[in-house]
């Protein structure tokens, strides 16, 4: 686990998070066993919050590049890209509306985390290892930014909505918020 | 203030009450300065939030401005590193280095999104990364125009390609468009430095100058009540001295009163003997008189009865009430002498009360309520008020009664 790639978390976060950790601690044991995602996109009850319920145990590890679904599922280890893709592909194939949504802030790589319109929360790799493993928030790229880099005690300067396919393996950048710019200029208001 | 023991003059406009030397508009200026420090704590509170607000706001610009330098800087990165891998591919024809090539080229397109999205409010600065994109865009296609001629086996056209190709000064172009961007990006920041620097001075003077004045403030406040409890003290000193002095004229004053209470009721002892003395006389001179046999009239000088005894009563069987106020004439009646002329119309006695003279033993004759008359004897004494004849006493000897009727 490379912890220096980790974002740094806030300190209500942290306690919040310690507090639950014991809990998450049975729980994850008690449902450790190998994940796969053909038994994800197979699980008739699959929801966001089953999903994230998988990912308790799993390692942060930083690549350059997103990894193949397989191979973060079977190394149990990778990042914020990794995990919101995986999210955004199965939970899509599940019927839910999924967002990918970039948040960049200062002096950390860009942040990845899959919005789900249904929950109206995000699912964040930050999070997993957390019985609380979806964070409620509106469904602006404004307002997501600004509770992600609210939660890590860091200021953001922009938000892109982006898509990722397997088979492509490639990101394609969407409207992109920037946070200096007034709200009402906002792509996604505008758009709204 | 009227003395104690002094009449009050109710033409007199009174005097005024006593000034005590207490600053009752003390606190009215404490709240005033509490008012003006309060007020000043929540301007410097105010413009302390609006400062964070403002630095806030310079800090995302700041940040943003970073962003930017590191999304074109990524820009030139990242086209190098897929021009790198594109090359090595034409090289060794390795798939691989195709792949790293084109991840090369999507996360320089990803750059060049980004820094799209955040020159958007900046229209030079935009222009720029708009210009970079194209001249990116033109490598890229270039790149993929070269991987698809060495797909196709085509050595000859690649190494032409390759011969005919002006990389060095597009890449150079990229450079320099990226470098101006910069260079303009940290003009940006060093302004928004300044701005900055300037925004952190201003606060600092603004919050220190009004801890000041608020420290001066509460100095004035301090002075303030140090300086009413110094006149309350004064004041309660005067208050003292002012008890003392009412205290020494009160007791001072009850002292004389009491001297004349005792005198007074020694007086009014006196008088009340007195006038029991003076009632006791009287009696025993009524005793006396009406003890008297002889008949006794107290006259005016008009001759007029006003008092009798009851010798009187007696002999003539007048009542009192019947003769006091009545002429003496009708009762008492000098004989007439012929030794002694009358000079007065009234007779003898009305002259003597003028003369104020006294008679002695005149012959005079008494008549009763039935007409029948005695024969008396009658001396006046003049009655004298200082040396003025008031009236007389007339005292009337009997010696019988006529049996003869007045009719």
């Amino acid at each position: 686990m490379n912890n220096d790639l980790m974002p740094p978390l806030s300190t209500g976060a942290k306690l919040r998070r310690a507090a639950l950790a014991c809990l998450a601690g049975f729980v994850a044991a008690a449902g450790a066993a190998e994940v796969t995602l053909e038994k994800l996109l197979n699980d008739p009850k699959l929801t966001p919050k089953r999903f994230a319920n998988h990912f308790e145990d799993f390692d942060y590890e930083y690549h350059v590049y997103v990894q193949p679904a397989e191979k973060f599922l079977a190394a149990r280890a990778g990042d914020c890209d990794d995990y919101a893709v995986l999210a955004d592909h199965v939970l899509k194939q599940k019927g839910f509306n999924t967002r990918l949504i970039h948040v960049r802030m200062v002096g950390l790589v860009a942040h990845a985390v899959c919005y789900v319109t249904e929950s109206k929360a995000y699912l964040d790799y930050n999070n997993r290892k957390y019985t609380v493993n979806l964070e409620k928030s509106g469904a602006t790229l404004r307002e997501i930014a600004n509770k992600v880099a609210g939660s890590m005690e860091a200021n953001w300067t922009s938000a892109t909505e982006f898509t990722y396919s397997y088979a492509e393996d490639r990101k394609k950048m969407g409207i992109t918020v920037v946070k200096t710019e007034p709200p009402a200029n906002d792509p996604d208001r505008r758009k709204g | 203030m009227i003395p104690i023991g002094a009449k009050a003059d109710p033409g007199r406009t009174p005097p005024p009450p006593l000034q005590l030397p207490v600053k009752d508009n003390t606190l009215r200026r404490v709240s005033v300065i509490f008012l003006v420090i309060f007020g000043v704590l929540a301007g410097v509170a105010i413009y302390a939030v609006k400062t964070i607000n403002r630095a806030q706001v310079s800090s995302d610009w700041v940040n943003q401005t970073h962003e930017i330098i590191l999304e074109v800087d990524g820009v030139l990165s990242t086209l190098r590193a897929g021009e790198g891998a594109m090359r090595t591919y034409l090289l060794t024809g390795d798939r691989r280095d195709l792949a790293a090539a084109r991840e090369a080229f999507a996360v320089t397109t990803e750059h060049v999104e980004i820094a799209k999205a955040l020159t958007r409010s900046d229209e030079n600065a935009h222009a720029q990364v708009l210009r970079l994109e194209d001249l990116a865009n033109r490598r890229i296609e270039w790149s993929e125009r070269l991987a698809e001629l060495r797909e196709g086996d085509d050595a000859a056209a690649v190494q032409e390609a390759l011969r005919t190709d002006a990389g060095v000064d597009a890449l150079g172009e990229i450079r320099r468009a990226v470098e101006r961007l910069r260079e303009e990006q940290m003009a940006l920041l060093a302004g928004r430095d300044r701005e900055s620097y300037l925004q952190a001075q201003k606060t600092r003077w603004i919050v220190g100058t009004g801890v000041g004045l608020n420290f001066l403030l509460f100095a004035a406040v301090t002075w303030l009540l140090r300086d009413d409890l110094a006149a309350r003290r004064r004041a309660a000193e005067a208050l003292r001295a002012a008890n003392e002095q009412l205290d020494a004229k009160v007791r001072e004053r009850t002292t004389e009163l009491a001297a004349s209470n005792e005198q007074l009721t020694m007086e009014n002892l006196e008088r009340r003997w007195t006038n029991q003395a003076l009632e006791h006389q009287l009696r025993y001179n009524q005793l006396i008189v009406d003890s008297v046999y002889d008949l006794v009239f107290v006259l005016t000088k008009a001759l007029n009865v006003t008092r009798i005894n009851p010798a009187v009563v007696h002999l003539t069987g007048w009542e009192a009430k019947d003769l006091l106020g009545g002429p003496l004439q009708r009762v008492v009646r000098l004989e007439e002498n012929a030794e002694e002329p009358v000079l007065s119309p009234a007779g003898p006695i009305a002259q003597a009360l003028r003369d104020g003279r006294e008679l002695r033993e005149r012959a005079a004759v008494v008549e009763d309520r039935r007409g029948r008359t005695v024969s008396a004897k009658v001396t006046l004494f003049p009655l004298r008020d200082r040396d003025k004849v008031v009236g007389g006493i007339l005292i009337v000897h009997a010696a019988s009664v006529s049996q003869e009727g007045k009719a």
